[in-house]
């Protein structure tokens, strides 16, 4: 290894050897000198007879320095510089390559820097792969948030754990500024900073007195929110924030890493255990997250988590008996289902890749087919077949190599745009160029000049060359264009493959846009109101404040009628819950279970869910009341007789017992995409943090904005009213992953045909120049233009028709990866696949008309005088 | 071919055995060395041992370090490495063989 780095070294710095050859030269011709001279010979003499008897000088320098420089490195760097000679000599071609190549490596490693910062790299934390998010399942739901008590009971008895920890968030609005902002405020267990094992950047954790009720106020801050407030100064550490009524102190400035759980989170302060309400069981609301020791797996840990309350139940029959936990890695959690996206993605951008060789590897058949001459002539001078290949090998690798640099490029700059298209994609700032994305790119590189240049390396240099030599040029009929037919149907099949995909997604996209959604999501505004959860308290009170709030909306000249709800119909959530009968059900009767909604009683005249049976909820009702929708009553309750049932648990907080008055139509509430499932809605809700509010408007809802802010700032001066947008724009970020997929897969796929086109032209042209004196003579003894013409086109039309045939096969294998991502289209759809047939026919009959009619206006005269 | 020419191959193994009597030396006492020791027979070509002594040097047979003549010129001194005094017998051996083996021939004929 070291030897050859002094080689390398030899072959680099030249100047350097010849110098130290030079002084052990000189000094052997001082010695032959100085023998001479004490034979007898005058010094002259001596002189000029040693450096006669030593021979040519330079030329033994020279030779003496090729052994110091290895000999294949040598031939390497001779083979680059031929490669670049030889490439200048045909810059279209070159760039071409190049533009090519960098437009491949450069999608795939764009892709590829996305699948590396979400789905492959660790969280930003210590021993991040320890850290996993923790559950309550109670009521056989899901329903995460788990009692400040239970979660220190599980940090004290289980033994799989570091740390338990949990958080929540609420909106809070921050007084000491200028204006008044609108901030979410972590609240956290103890052992939050150790559970993700960091440290603030600046100041201090919280420390045991602020852990405690009735202990002193205190605040970290996001790194953001300290740049943007205090211009990263490090004197924010002991200024004080008001919130509402409270005043905190800030003790510290979170890390940058601490984007997790929740990525907007402004501040963070301790919701102390000790806490008067936090000591009931009933009462749930930290999300839960703990560091598992080393070690320790997520089976082994969910076991722990399993014997730790069974242990609760036993002491604490109700609520415990009924509540088990759930662990998952928080990794896990936070990437979601965007994983089968990027790897669909990805798996296109590298068929793309694929294609761009596949084209390439055509190319330079052709070329290796125009320098015939000039490697039969280096054959013959000795040259062995390696020794050529290596040679054309080195040119490729030499452009795949500028074509990756510049892909690179590319990449860092679809990175960008990347970030811009999928905000809200997990970890989606953590997407960057680093190190790895250059290795990959140069990984890339070489494999593409191996793809794109074996073949043409290997078959260009295995020729009969006497026979070459002395047909010169003029080969009738290569024996090649075999191999550039399979090349070019190679690529119309990957195209294929690739434009029934992004077909696919797009006829899903399409059926998206029509599906009826059951409700209307236009002239709808959204918006927030703050609120905190202490108002929660007084349930009576919060329930008149939305009361309140919602009238007043109502008021607003324009706004036909408001609502508030939990969550906004068509954005994917669920919620499912099993419910009891009051009057009971029979034992073989299946269980019930159901999404479930929350809203004001005006929700279903808002979002023009029509009424089916039975009555609305009334706006004041002294007892509980729910709505089902159609398919509730007809899966459960075979139609109407669902109505003045009462359902839910008698005990629970969250699914309390309720009159079912009517029944309203189905509604996609779990987005777009999904079928309408059972669901129940519970009317009437209290004021309180994650409500949105509705406004169903005459004319566009945003003109309304303004108007409807300042009409709640009247009403309740202390509020602040954000994330005001129309209904259907949360539709459509509700789409955002999918519309970022399909339209990366369309712009893949039809890069995709286009290049297989140009290689479908390219190979037809070179065709009809090799056979150009051939079709002269059939001219000339009487064939018809149109007969020639025919004869190309249908050539074409074969290599694309075979190419589709086997495309299709290829498709059939890639869209059953798509299957889970499509709507309301099967993945073997007979329109789509008929419409990419048809692309593709329609375009690689334009590709080949073109050399087809060249051949056809051959003149044989021209033709047949050159020869 | 002058008669006093030497072999490629044939002038590795004459440096290799040269370098294996004495410790170390620089190129020119290394023909000298050849010169004297064949009686006058076996002449070095300059152009011939200095592209030798390198290639050697590459493959490690030998070593080469500056120093100082007994005259105090400044020289280049080439010794012997393990692996060249493997390579020497070797080269010695296969030597062996091929002048018996040229020698048999030319009795026989």
């Amino acid at each position: 290894m070291r030897k050859w780095l002094r080689r390398l070294c030899n072959a680099i710095f030249t100047a350097r050897l010849d110098r130290e050859l030079e002084r052990e030269l000189r000094f052997h011709i001082t010695e032959r000198t100085e023998e001479l001279h004490v034979a007898g010979m005058p010094a002259e003499a001596a002189a000029r007879l040693a450096r006669n008897q030593f021979g040519n000088y330079t030329a033994q320098i020279e030779r003496t320095r090729n052994m110091d420089i290895a000999e294949s490195l040598h031939a390497t760097l001779r083979n680059v510089r031929l490669s670049l000679r030889a490439l200048a000599h045909s810059p279209a071609f070159s760039v071409t390559v190049v533009l090519t190549l960098a437009l491949g490596i450069g999608a795939n490693t764009a892709v590829f820097s996305a699948i590396n910062s979400v789905l492959l790299r660790p969280l930003p934390f210590p021993n991040s792969d320890r850290i996993v998010s923790i559950a309550q399942i109670q009521d056989k739901t899901p329903q995460p948030h788990i009692a400040p008590v239970r979660l220190e009971d599980w940090n004290r008895m289980s033994h799989a754990f570091e740390a338990i920890s949990g958080y929540y968030t609420q909106d809070d609005t921050e007084l000491s500024g200028d204006l008044p902002e609108k901030l979410t405020h972590a609240f956290v267990a103890p052992r939050f900073l150790e559970v993700w094992g960091v440290t603030p950047q600046l100041g201090r954790d919280f420390n045991v007195d602020e852990e405690h009720y009735g202990g002193p106020n205190s605040l970290l801050i996001s790194d953001r929110y300290w740049r943007q407030r205090f211009g990263g100064s490090p004197d924010a550490v002991g200024k004080t924030l008001r919130l509402g009524q409270a005043s905190f102190t800030i003790v510290g400035v979170m890390p940058v890493s601490m984007a997790f759980a929740q990525r907007d989170v402004d501040l963070w302060s301790v919701s102390p255990p000790d806490f008067p309400y936090a000591r009931s069981r009933d009462l749930t609301w930290f999300l839960g997250m703990g560091r598992l020791k080393p070690g320790v797996t997520v089976a082994q840990a969910r076991a722990d988590l399993a014997i730790v309350q069974a242990d609760l139940a036993r002491r604490f029959p109700k609520p415990d008996a009924e509540i088990r936990a759930d662990i998952e890695p928080l990794k896990e959690q936070t990437i979601g289902n965007v994983r089968e996206s990027l790897w669909v993605v990805f798996g296109s951008v590298t068929l793309l890749l694929l294609i761009a060789c596949v084209n390439i590897a055509a190319l330079l058949l052709s070329r290796a087919a125009g320098r015939q001459h000039e490697i039969a002539v280096r054959f013959s001078l000795g040259a062995s077949r390696a020794s050529v290949a290596a040679q054309l090998l080195t040119e490729v690798l030499l452009l795949a190599l500028a074509g990756g640099g510049l892909g690179l490029g590319l990449a860092a700059a679809a990175t960008r745009v990347f970030r811009a298209l999928a905000r809200d994609l997990p970890r989606v700032d953590e997407i960057a160029l680093d190190w790895r994305m250059v290795v990959y790119a140069l990984i890339c590189a070489v494999a593409a000049a191996l793809a794109c240049g074996l073949v043409p390396a290997i078959v260009g240099t295995r020729r009969n060359l006497a026979g070459l030599l002395a047909s010169s040029a003029r080969t009738q009929v290569s024996g090649r264009r075999q191999a550039r037919f399979v090349l070019v149907g190679v690529q119309v099949a990957l195209a294929v493959t690739l434009l029934a995909g992004a077909g696919l997604l797009l006829r899903s996209f399409q059926a998206l846009g029509r599906a009826a959604a059951g409700f209307d999501p236009d002239h709808v505004l959204t918006f927030r109101i703050s609120a905190s959860w202490g108002e929660t308290g007084n349930l009576k009170a919060s329930g008149q404040t939305v009361k309140r709030l919602l009238a007043a909306v109502a008021a607003v000249p324009g706004v036909e009628s408001s609502a508030a709800t939990f969550s906004v119909p068509g954005v994917p959530l669920t919620f499912p819950v099993e419910l009891n009968v009051v009057e009971g059900r029979a034992k073989s009767e299946p269980r019930i279970i159901a999404e479930s909604r929350i809203g004001s009683a005006g929700f279903f005249a808002t979002m023009h869910i029509p009424l089916v049976a039975g009555e609305m909820c009334p706006e004041e009702s002294n007892t509980p009341g729910m709505m089902v929708n159609r398919s509730f009553a007809k899966t459960y309750f075979g139609g109407d007789g669902v109505i003045g049932k009462h359902l839910g648990h008698p005990s629970s907080i969250y699914f309390p017992v309720a009159l079912v008055r009517g029944i309203v139509g189905d509604a996609r509430e779990r987005g777009l995409d999904h079928e309408p499932v059972p669901t129940i809605y519970y009317c009437g809700l209290i004021m309180q943090p994650g409500l949105y509010f509705l406004a169903r408007t005459h004319g566009d809802p945003m003109k309304l904005a303004e108007t409807i802010r300042r009409k709640l700032h009247e009403v309740d001066p202390a509020r602040s009213v954000y994330d005001i947008s129309p209904l259907n724009a949360h539709l459509s970020d509700a789409f955002a992953e999918n519309r970022l997929r399909t339209v990366l897969m369309t712009f893949f796929a039809l890069t995709a045909i286009s290049l297989a086109c140009i290689g479908l032209y390219g190979t037809l042209s070179y065709l009809v120049n090799l056979r150009q004196r051939e079709v002269g003579l059939r001219l000339a003894l009487g064939a018809v233009p149109v007969q020639i013409m025919r004869q190309f086109l249908g050539q074409g039309m074969r290599v694309s028709l075979l190419g589709c045939l086997a495309g299709l096969g290829l498709a059939a294998a890639f869209t059953r990866l798509l299957a889970t991502m499509l709507f309301g289209v099967s993945p073997w759809d007979v329109i789509t696949m008929t419409g990419v047939i048809a692309l593709v026919i329609a375009v690689s009959t334009a590709a080949s008309l073109l050399p087809a009619a060249r051949a056809a206006k051959i003149e044989p005269m021209r033709v047949l005088r050159d020869e | 071919m002058k008669k006093n020419d030497i072999l490629q191959g044939t002038l590795m193994l004459l440096i290799l055995k040269t370098l294996a009597a004495q410790k170390c030396m620089h190129g020119y006492a290394i023909t000298a060395h050849i010169h004297i020791v064949s009686d006058q027979l076996l002449r070095v070509e300059e152009g011939s041992l200095y592209p030798a002594l390198h290639r050697m040097e590459q493959a490690g047979w030998v070593r080469a370090e500056w120093g100082m003549t007994e005259k105090n010129r400044e020289a280049r001194f080439y010794s012997l490495t393990p692996l060249g005094r493997r390579q020497l017998a070797q080269e010695e051996e296969s030597w062996a063989r091929l002048t018996s083996g040229v020698g048999k021939v030319l009795r026989y004929a």
